[in-house]
């Protein structure tokens, strides 16, 4: 039941994407506001816990991204929530290089623009919805330290060697943990 | 095709945003080359979305937020959406010229042979792209066809992309899209392949260091031009 809700909720968003991209309906931007700042602060703050104004920011950032780029949104190379996540860790990554201690002028926006998808494939919808399902499945069945390895790669934004330091853990150890991980979760597979 | 890829765990640092951007800008280059790359950083974004979307949210009052988000947005010019779009397409190369990475377009306007290029040696040149405040140097290095590199040792960590042509050392030949991560104990004597000159893109930690008698000398002089050198 709660599934068929989410669904629901997900179908309804996509509708407002295209309601923005099509006659710039404020109404659908103000419903994805309220679904996705929500989302997007909690991901800045888990970065840097108690910046508030940054993590405002960038919500406000990614909405006018959002509100600017819902055109080129297309649901069958990505579903809305990953295309909300690279526009939250592209905000993230620019707002942090902007304002650090040491400035990079390496423009990010550049770095993550091509990894689309072009090749025309009519499966690709369908194989889209299977990797979907997979990790999601996969992920609530991950061992606890598994997935607080994931998290603080993906949210706190730390590199491995980073984790390894934080979680006074060897190198190897952190590796092994994500390497299992993404093995369950057919994201890995050994060349 | 490539035969050289980035490690998985670079890959996940990549699609998390967690990876150095001199870093990235490697991987980046890496993918337009290689779409088994591509296929598994689509699945590390969508692994990233699931994490996103259970991340805990704090319940807060946004509606301060909201209101002058909804000022902000409508004080914003009118965007030109297509701009970087088009700017690409004019720069499609001619049929003689190299073709330049996407990724590379904001250092590399027009073409290779633009650059400032410092000539090491006759057959070996380098041109750097962008040194990093207090981090990497960002660099191509163009050596003649058939001709060896200097042996070198590294500092810090390299990592190199084979942009156009090919080179071997001892552990294998590299091609086109080929990513090659080495650590400051690798000494090794890479020579490029006698059909072409062979262009790649170096991002290096700390400076490399020339091993051999003559081109010891070359160290002084690549250090001058490595941001960490500065101190």
């Amino acid at each position: 039941m709660e599934r068929a809700t989410q669904l629901q909720s997900d179908e309804q968003r996509i509708d407002d994407m295209f309601a923005i991209a099509e006659h710039r309906d404020q109404a659908a931007l103000a419903r994805l506001f309220d679904h996705y700042v929500p989302k997007v602060r909690a991901f800045c703050l888990a970065k840097q816990p108690g910046a508030n104004l940054m993590a405002d920011d960038i919500a406000q950032e990614v909405m006018i991204r959002i509100w600017n780029k819902a055109h080129t949104y297309k649901q069958e190379s990505a579903s809305l929530n990953t295309w909300v996540f690279t526009l939250a860790r592209n905000a993230r990554i620019d707002y942090l290089r902007k304002n650090s201690r040491h400035q990079s002028n390496i423009d990010p926006e550049y770095l993550w623009q091509n990894v689309v998808d072009e090749n025309a494939d009519p499966f690709k919808d369908a194989q889209q919805k299977k990797d979907q399902e997979r990790i999601q499945q996969g992920l609530d069945k991950l061992p606890a330290d598994q997935k607080q390895v994931l998290a603080k790669v993906y949210l706190e934004g730390k590199t491995h060697k980073e984790a390894a330091e934080e979680l006074s853990l060897p190198l190897g150890t952190i590796k092994s943990r994500v390497r299992l991980a993404l093995h369950k979760l057919t994201i890995y597979v050994k060349r | 095709m490539t035969n050289y890829h980035p490690s998985i765990e670079m890959l996940t640092d990549y699609a998390a945003g967690s990876l150095p951007l001199a870093h990235s800008l490697c991987v980046s280059t890496h993918l337009e080359h290689c779409h088994e790359c591509q296929q598994q950083i689509r699945k590390l974004e969508m692994l990233g979305s699931h994490l996103f979307d259970q991340t805990p949210v704090e319940e807060r009052q946004l509606s301060s937020l909201k209101d002058s988000f909804f000022d902000t947005l409508m004080k914003q010019p009118k965007v030109e959406t297509h701009v970087k779009q088009s700017h690409i397409e004019k720069n499609t190369p001619h049929w003689d010229e190299y073709k330049i990475p996407s990724s590379l377009r904001q250092f590399i306007t027009k073409s290779y042979d633009d650059l400032t290029w410092m000539r090491l040696s006759p057959s070996f040149k380098i041109a750097t792209l962008y040194n990093e405040d207090g981090g990497a140097q960002i660099a191509l290095t163009r050596v003649k066809a058939g001709a060896h590199m200097p042996t070198h040792t590294h500092t810090g960590d390299e990592i190199t992309l084979v942009l156009e042509g090919a080179f071997s050392d001892e552990s294998g030949v590299y091609r086109q899209g080929d990513f090659i991560n080495r650590d400051a104990s690798h000494k090794h004597k890479p020579i490029v392949t006698k059909d072409a000159e062979c262009i790649c893109l170096t991002v290096l930690d700390a400076p490399i260091e020339f091993t051999g008698w003559f081109t010891r000398l070359l160290n002084p002089i690549i250090r001058r031009y490595h941001p960490h050198s500065h101190a």
